[in-house]
């Protein structure tokens, strides 16, 4: 893990007056921490946008990249599976028409163009820091299950591999993972080894307060980080 | 946060074995905190000297009574200071390098507002300079069988002290405390150390802990918890703790708001509660779900060990309790595997062939104490079950008061924990207090009993 490169990105937010990183940021922390990330740009225009696009492969999602949007998809900054060059044109507008009218004020940074991951298992990898018992790391699967269940399992940072998997087991809805109904066994060392990284990450990176993954999307063989986001201070 | 003189500090030992204890605020009123905690350390028997302290009389309770803490002839291990709270930081400077630790059973501290805040600031202050370790302030001290110290000054015919056991309870609540300990007592199990640190100012659940992870006497924990501050110290402690002997735990205000205002899914979700419930698990403390579940694991551990793993042997004569019981075990977690093959035939030739040979093993009406006896000897020994649940209904004429002895010589599994379920009326009900002579926890519903089997299950696991 490359703690320093991980404390640079923090403390120039920081330096910016920001109290979160964005998507970017975040995604390149835990890149830091080898937790693989779905391949993107990050683009000023349209015309950037495509070129981007063009190098990544179609489809790909496209992304508000603003320090004042917290709730990307919410405010209509979130565009997925778009095929080609021309659609990619008119989601552009539509969704800088669509911000105008929701977020008016908010500064806009940037445009994130994204490979669309492949379809898998969507998981929740969150990192918190408690002011009692210090760094925490929560999992669950994702969605409904999270938000509305809350079913989750937590355990302390550090985590082994073996709490890590005990974690997992833990939740109610883990046969989603393991062949439930048909579906394949998903790769549960990725999620441990997610698991542990943003572990690792609170526990040597002390101005991070809250990390997460939300979705980790879990295939038959690995995992990769679709959306992510940290609280600094 | 902890003073950094109480790293180097020898611990908090010495209040477990005190040669002296002086009683500041000593009089012969009745009913006065003092008095009653004097009158209990004559009655149990303490085997230290006992220093009355006050300088309004010349002699308390037939002993000589002595006007401050610094006309104590050598040195106090302990002071109990049963004074009103803005009393407590003059006495406490007067006492230095006369007592090595003072347990302050007032309240008027911390938890009553600005006043008491800035006293308990003081007290802490003063302790901090003179290196005298506090319990309390606002708490009930300690009682101990093995010391034989008594600072809970409720009487005893209100509270009944258990007799001398393995378990120890540290609480930070003073009528948690009492009240557990009232029905340990009523319940025939006995104690080694009772804590009561209350506002905590100085010695906290870590320190007790600690201690108690190095203490002979005691061979399980139970923790009441509102509150820990110092997390990370908690669960190196209590892990420290749980490798030697099990640790249980209840947290009371599980409805703790979250973490942070927060931003993330994570931090909206974490409450104070799930933090809690990690650092239990970290630590390997066993969670307890409440009041009920508290007792019923004091019972457990306090009459019987660890389980090595959640494979329950169900031997009864009702089999309507009997699938009660496996049912309730289920929704708990607990395994009630089948009788293995072979032991399967060993018992059809051993029992009338209406017996039901499974697991429930139902004995039926015909039911006598040796069949039982011979049950569980049968399926105890060996490695096929960890914990025996034997439910017996006292209808069966053939059945005598003998079955609790014959059940508690636990024939052939010396090592595992067997718990007794005995519902019914008033013949029953009679009985129930011959299990508890013998030895036996004894629960009145099946629902009770699965839940000791189910905490002496959790004490198994680790991670």
């Amino acid at each position: 893990m490359d703690t320093r490169a991980i404390e640079k990105i923090v403390k120039e937010a920081l330096s910016l007056g920001r109290k979160n990183l964005l998507e970017p940021e975040a995604k390149a922390i835990i890149g830091h921490a080898s937790i693989p990330v779905a391949s993107h740009r990050v683009v000023k225009d349209v015309v950037g946008a495509i070129e981007a696009a063009k190098e990544i492969n179609y489809p790909v999602a496209l992304k508000v990249v603003s320090p004042d949007i917290l709730h990307k998809s919410d405010a209509g900054g979130v565009s997925l599976n778009i095929k080609d060059a021309s659609e990619l044109e008119t989601r552009w507008t539509q969704m800088i028409l669509e911000l105008a009218d929701e977020m008016p004020l908010s500064a806009i940074e940037g445009f994130l163009v994204e490979e669309m991951a492949p379809p898998g298992t969507e998981v929740i990898i969150g990192g918190i820091r408690d002011a009692q018992f210090g760094p925490a790391v929560m999992f669950g699967l994702g969605g409904v299950a999270v938000e509305l269940l809350k079913d989750v399992s937590f355990r302390l940072a550090p985590v082994t591999k073996e709490e890590a998997f005990a974690m997992m087991a833990e939740v109610k809805s883990f046969p989603l993972l393991t062949g439930y109904r048909g579906s394949t066994y998903k790769d549960l060392d990725a999620i441990a080894n997610a698991i542990m990284k943003v572990g690792e990450i609170l526990t040597e990176v002390s101005s991070i307060k809250e990390l997460e993954i939300n979705p980790l999307v879990v295939y038959e063989r690995g995992a990769v980080a679709v959306d992510a986001r940290a609280i600094i201070s | 946060m902890k003073p950094v003189y109480q790293m180097e500090n020898s611990g908090i030992s010495f209040f477990f074995s005190p040669a002296s204890v002086a009683v500041v605020g000593a009089t012969e009123e009745p009913g006065k905190i003092s008095n009653i905690i004097l009158r209990s350390l004559i009655r149990a028997g303490f085997k230290g000297e006992v220093y009355p302290i006050n300088p309004k009389y010349s002699s308390v309770l037939g002993m000589e009574c002595l006007a401050s803490i610094d006309d104590i002839p050598e040195k106090a291990d302990i002071a109990v200071l049963a004074i009103p709270a803005p009393a407590v930081p003059s006495v406490l400077k007067s006492a230095r390098g006369k007592i090595r630790g003072a347990i302050i059973v007032g309240g008027g501290f911390a938890e009553a507002g600005e006043a008491g805040l800035n006293l308990e600031k003081e007290v802490r202050d003063i302790a901090y300079k003179s290196g005298i370790r506090i319990i309390g302030p606002n708490c009930m001290g300690i009682y101990d069988t093995v010391s034989r110290l008594d600072t809970f000054f409720i009487p005893e015919d209100r509270i009944q002290r258990p007799a001398k056991g393995g378990l120890s309870i540290i609480s930070q609540s003073g009528s948690f405390a009492v009240t557990a300990m009232d029905e340990l007592a009523a319940d025939g199990i006995g104690v080694a150390r009772v804590v009561s640190y209350g506002n905590k100012t100085d010695v906290n659940e870590a320190d007790c802990l600690d201690f108690l992870a190095d203490d002979p006497e005691t061979k399980a924990v139970a923790v009441y918890i509102e509150s820990v501050e110092d997390g990370r110290r908690f669960v190196e402690a209590a892990s420290r703790c749980s490798a030697r002997k099990p640790v249980m735990a209840v947290k009371v205000g599980k409805g703790g708001a979250g973490i942070t205002a927060a931003r993330s899914h994570t931090g909206a979700i974490a409450g104070r509660y799930e933090i809690y419930r990690a650092a239990f698990k970290k630590a390997g403390v066993i969670e307890l779900d409440g009041y009920e579940e508290f007792l019923a694991a004091c019972k457990a551990f306090g009459m019987q060990g660890r389980a090595a793993g959640n494979r329950v042997m169900i031997i009864t004569d009702g089999g309507g309790v009997g699938v009660g019981l496996s049912d309730a075990c289920h929704s708990l977690g607990l395994d009630v595997a089948p009788l293995p093959e072979g032991l399967a035939e060993k018992l059809k030739t051993e029992f009338p062939s209406y017996f039901a040979i499974g697991n429930p093993l139902d004995l039926t009406g015909s039911a006598t104490d040796e069949s039982f006896a011979l049950s569980l000897q049968k399926t105890m020994s060996g490695d096929h079950y960890d914990i025996a649940i034997v439910a017996a209904l006292w209808g069966p004429p053939a059945l005598t008061d003998n079955l609790p002895n014959m059940l508690s010589q636990k024939p052939g599994f010396t090592e595992k924990p067997i718990l007794i379920c005995t519902p019914g009326g008033v013949y029953s009900r009679q009985r129930f207090s011959l299990f508890r002579e013998a030895g036996l926890p004894v629960f009145a519903t099946p629902e009770a009993a699965v839940r000791a089997a189910s905490v002496l299950a959790r004490g198994a696991r680790r991670g």
